[in-house]
């Protein structure tokens, strides 16, 4: 290596940082070698120190941490694995609903079917909802996601009453999922049938429509 | 809303580095907060998908510029030169020159330089990142970085020289 080829190598050196890449190791001995290279690369870190300082000099504003700390809502850290089993816990919740309004409407027909009701309300992804307490639009990519991915499905209604929405679109052959993806976190008006098991609300959808 | 204590010690430990180079590559400090912010939300958002927390720093700065070159929308072509032709026309630029120009002449110079040289620039110069470490922050190959940094230096020692000369003049 001569001194042209290690100033090649040497232009990249910052010192200490640097000092375990092995890239720089032969130019390294070349320059104790070479006083005049040497003192090339002394003057090379000198203005690499002082540019280093003179950036660090830069500070934020002094309120940034605070505002990103306190301002900016912090979503939870998701643990999928905790999330699936609260969502499979909701579907089995729900099938349980299901199966037995179903036995229970085989066993009395005369008995009515859910009553048919109009909900207006945010679309709300239930898992992150009863977990977490977590929607309204800064949560809106978080909902589609989970929408999108099949987790359980709900609306807000504007009294506050939530349902949680079962169905699929036969006419447009579409899951509920990926028809109310899009509107995660926006308002919809839901038509459908209301039923109850425990207190819990259930809306078997008829028909989605824009708010 | 109760805020995670983890968070709020990541923030702590790392918004200055993070302000400090959206700064440089946007020159705006309202820019800067915003890419600051963004970036950790991204982080409160996504950050557990990060398998080794070791490697936290360097997903924070790649989200930032990742956000960054979304909100310049725009990503030039640069001529990646051997540093051997770089180093042959290579400007020497001492300390006490560098010492004569204060931190926002600097960021100024800085701006003069393409982004695509800038950013690796300033992460060679303020943060201690190896070389391995620049290339996964800005998502491009090693050689690429050393060359766009050997380049980006020369054109900064360049300026560095100018503005040197012109304030000398001036007095």
């Amino acid at each position: 290596m001569n001194t042209s080829e290690a100033k090649e190598r040497l232009v990249l050196y910052r010192g200490s940082i640097d000092d375990a890449d092995p890239q720089f190791e032969e130019a390294l001995a070349h320059a104790r070698r070479d006083p005049e290279l040497a003192e090339w690369v002394r003057e090379q870190r000198k203005s690499y120190d002082t540019i280093r300082s003179k950036l660090r000099e830069i500070e934020p504003p002094s309120d940034l941490a605070e505002k990103i700390i306190r301002k900016r809502p912090i979503p939870f850290r998701r643990g999928w694995t905790q999330i699936l089993k609260l969502a499979a816990a909701i579907i089995i919740s729900a099938s349980i609903t299901a199966v037995s309004l179903k036995l229970w409407q085989r066993e009395s027909h005369r008995l009515v079917q859910g009553k048919e009701i109009v909900v207006k309300g945010e679309v709300l992804d239930m898992t992150c909802y009863i977990a977490y307490n977590m929607s309204g639009p800064e949560h809106a990519g978080c909902a589609r996601d989970c929408i999108k991915r099949g987790l359980p499905v709900g609306i807000k209604a504007t009294d506050g009453k939530v349902y949680l929405l079962v169905g699929t679109n036969w006419r447009r052959r579409e899951s509920l999922n990926s028809q109310l993806a899009e509107y995660a976190a926006k308002t919809v008006t839901i038509r459908g049938k209301e039923t109850m098991r425990d207190g819990f609300a259930q809306l078997q959808v008829e028909e989605i429509r824009k708010s | 809303m109760s805020v995670d204590p983890e968070f709020e010690t990541l923030v702590k430990l790392y918004y200055q580095d993070l302000y400090r180079f959206g700064f440089s590559l946007t020159r705006n400090e309202a820019d800067a907060c915003d890419l600051t912010q963004e970036t950790f939300y991204i982080w409160a958002n996504k950050g557990h998908q990060l398998k080794d927390l070791g490697k936290v720093k360097g997903w924070l700065f790649t989200t930032l510029h990742r956000e960054f070159l979304q909100m310049s929308r725009r990503q030039e072509r640069f001529t990646d030169e051997p540093i051997s032709d770089v180093v042959q026309d290579f400007p020497q630029v001492s300390a006490d020159v560098v010492n004569r120009i204060d931190a926002q002449t600097m960021l100024k110079v800085l701006g003069q330089i393409d982004e695509g040289y800038r950013a690796p620039l300033v992460l060679y110069y303020s943060e201690d990142l190896s070389y391995k470490e620049i290339a996964d922050v800005l998502e491009i190959p090693l050689g690429t970085v050393q060359s766009r940094i050997a380049r980006g230096k020369m054109h900064l020692f360049q300026l560095l020289t100018e503005t040197n000369h012109s304030s000398c003049q001036s007095k």
